[in-house]
């Protein structure tokens, strides 16, 4: 379970980007965060496993104090949450399931991590996780050579081998074309039913986000003021949300009809 | 004169295009102003400091010229082959030298280099106080080193190893945490998320990226090393530089003239070796 209670953050140049947050996640929600760019999703998730540090209120995820957290204990914490970036953060001029093996190494001694020796057990949950996305065949590709796509997979899988309880996604299609994105939230949607993990997922494409997400949270100006089931998000609530009418910009599928 | 620069100047300053759009291009300092400078200086570079260079004012240099073929010729008329057999042991010495101090020069540097890295280590006090000392220990020749070792261990190739391991280092150590400092920081940031230290991240996301520099970095160093030896061996830090410095001291420029051959081939030898081994890495 994540709690926000009261949370607000404000940056060293005093920007306030969230404010009086209050939010409670159960566990296995698959929960979509959207709002404009520089709204504050992007530091409502970060928050969540202190990579970045919140200023005010406080927050527990699954007992946690996240504030209170620190060395080992917070990187202990973070074991369990999972995280995918936009830009998949691959480590490059490597293979595969180097990749994803990496998830493994906050588990292992120096020399081990400096010499790539990886226990079989190890090698057989990174391999397990490939598969769970479907790249197993890829395993020992180097990722520069994957498309935008399988990259995102490989990034997923690399969370999945953190066998997490939550996984934060800041972004995870925004850099994908439209088939793409769709495959990689099916991806997500799969995982979130199938293994009971929470994913928290902000995202700027709204027929996206209501499309997979079974509860929506619209953030403006860093503040909460759309908290509910997808099922529930009307054209007056977007126009909330984004402070002005939906755009082209903002659906990923230009076709399809956005609000049934 | 003025006019002139004037019109060179403003050459094709303000276009405009055919919808009657005008782009001007800001004046600022160019390289034309730099070469002029440049050809100032060179001109008229004994007026301006003359004082310290008297020495070679330009009758004196020509007459000297000729004095340098002389060696030259000396070298190449009387190349003395039966001496090719006692500089190979030299030989081998300054490769040894040179492998040793590249090998461990480097391996040093890696982990300095993290130290110094400013997106990795993010506590300023560290880093540049880091960088500061690497900074040092470039600012000294490395002759200076290796007359310093010489004077501490006395003469032979363990110093010239020593004073071309703290060479490599130096170079090393800079190229790595520069090109360090470029890298895209969003592997190391997703490993340090899984929950993994500082240097378990680097470990794992930086060095995977920083391989193929590093050893194209080590292969340069010992290029330069190979050649380097030479020179240290003047001062006594073993290897061929020994017998140039007693050859050329002895005037016996046939001897000099085939260490230089025994030279230039080893160095030929490096050179290609590495240019194939690094061609392979890309």
């Amino acid at each position: 379970m994540i709690q926000f209670k009261n949370v607000g953050k404000t940056y060293p140049n005093g920007t306030k980007a969230l404010q009086n947050v209050d939010l409670t996640i159960e566990q296995g929600e698959f929960v979509a965060v959207i709002g404009l760019s520089g709204a504050g999703k992007s530091t409502l998730i970060r928050l969540v496993n202190k990579m970045i540090p919140l200023t005010e209120g406080s927050l527990i995820v699954n007992g946690d104090h996240v504030e209170s957290l620190q060395g080992k204990a917070l990187r202990r914490f973070r074991r369990r949450i999972g995280m995918v970036f936009q830009s998949f953060n691959l480590i490059q001029r490597t293979s595969v399931l180097n990749n994803v093996l990496a998830a493994r190494v906050p588990d292992m001694g120096f020399l081990r991590t400096l010499l790539g020796l990886y226990s079989k057990q190890d090698k057989l949950l990174a391999l397990e996780s490939l598969h769970k996305v479907g790249i197993l065949e890829k395993a020992y590709t180097r990722v520069d050579q994957l498309s935008g796509g399988q990259q995102q997979r490989v990034a997923l899988a690399r969370t999945l081998a953190q066998k997490p309880k939550i996984i934060l996604a800041d972004e995870p299609v925004a850099s994908l074309d439209p088939i793409t994105a769709n495959q990689i939230m099916k991806d997500f949607k799969r995982i979130n039913e199938g293994e009971n993990i929470t994913i928290v997922v902000n995202m700027h494409h709204v027929d996206l986000a209501l499309k997979f997400a079974k509860r929506v949270v619209g953030i403006h100006k860093g503040r909460i003021i759309f908290d509910g089931p997808s099922a529930k998000v009307t054209e007056a609530i977007l126009k909330e949300i984004y402070g002005r009418d939906i755009s082209d910009e903002d659906i990923m599928f230009k076709d399809e009809k956005l609000v049934k | 004169m003025k006019n002139w620069l004037n019109k060179l100047t403003h050459r094709h300053r303000s276009l405009t295009l055919t919808d009657g759009t005008t782009t001007t291009r800001p004046l600022q300092f160019d390289w034309f102003y730099m070469l002029l400078i440049l050809f100032i200086v060179v001109f008229f570079y004994q007026y301006i400091i003359g004082a310290y260079f008297e020495v070679i004012s330009y009758p004196f240099f020509f007459s000297r010229v000729p004095n340098f073929f002389t060696i030259l010729q000396a070298m190449v008329s009387d190349v003395n082959w039966a001496y090719f057999p006692q500089i190979l042991d030299p030989l081998f010495d300054t490769i040894k030298m040179a492998f040793l101090g590249t090998l461990m020069g480097s391996l040093f540097a890696l982990p300095v280099s993290f130290l110094a890295s400013q997106n990795i280590i993010k506590n300023r006090f560290v880093s540049i106080t880091v960088k500061f000392l690497l900074s040092f220990v470039r600012t000294l020749p490395s002759i200076l080193y290796a007359l310093i070792f010489a004077f501490v261990f006395g003469y032979g190739t363990f110093v010239g190893t020593l004073s071309l391991t703290v060479f490599t280092f130096a170079i090393s150590s800079k190229i790595l945490y520069e090109y360090i400092e470029t890298l895209d920081m969003g592997a190391f940031t997703a490993i340090e998320s899984t929950g993994a230290t500082k240097l378990q991240a680097f470990t794992a996301s930086i060095l995977p990226q920083l391989y193929g520099n590093f050893i194209s970095t080590s292969l340069y160093s010992f290029e330069i090393n190979i050649r380097y030896s030479a020179i240290l061996g003047f001062v006594g830090a073993g290897g061929i530089g020994i017998l140039l410095n007693d050859a050329m001291s002895l005037r016996r420029y046939g001897n000099v003239s085939v260490l230089l051959l025994g030279l230039l081939a080893l160095v030929l030898v490096t050179e290609n070796i590495s240019r194939a081994i690094r061609k392979r890495l890309n």
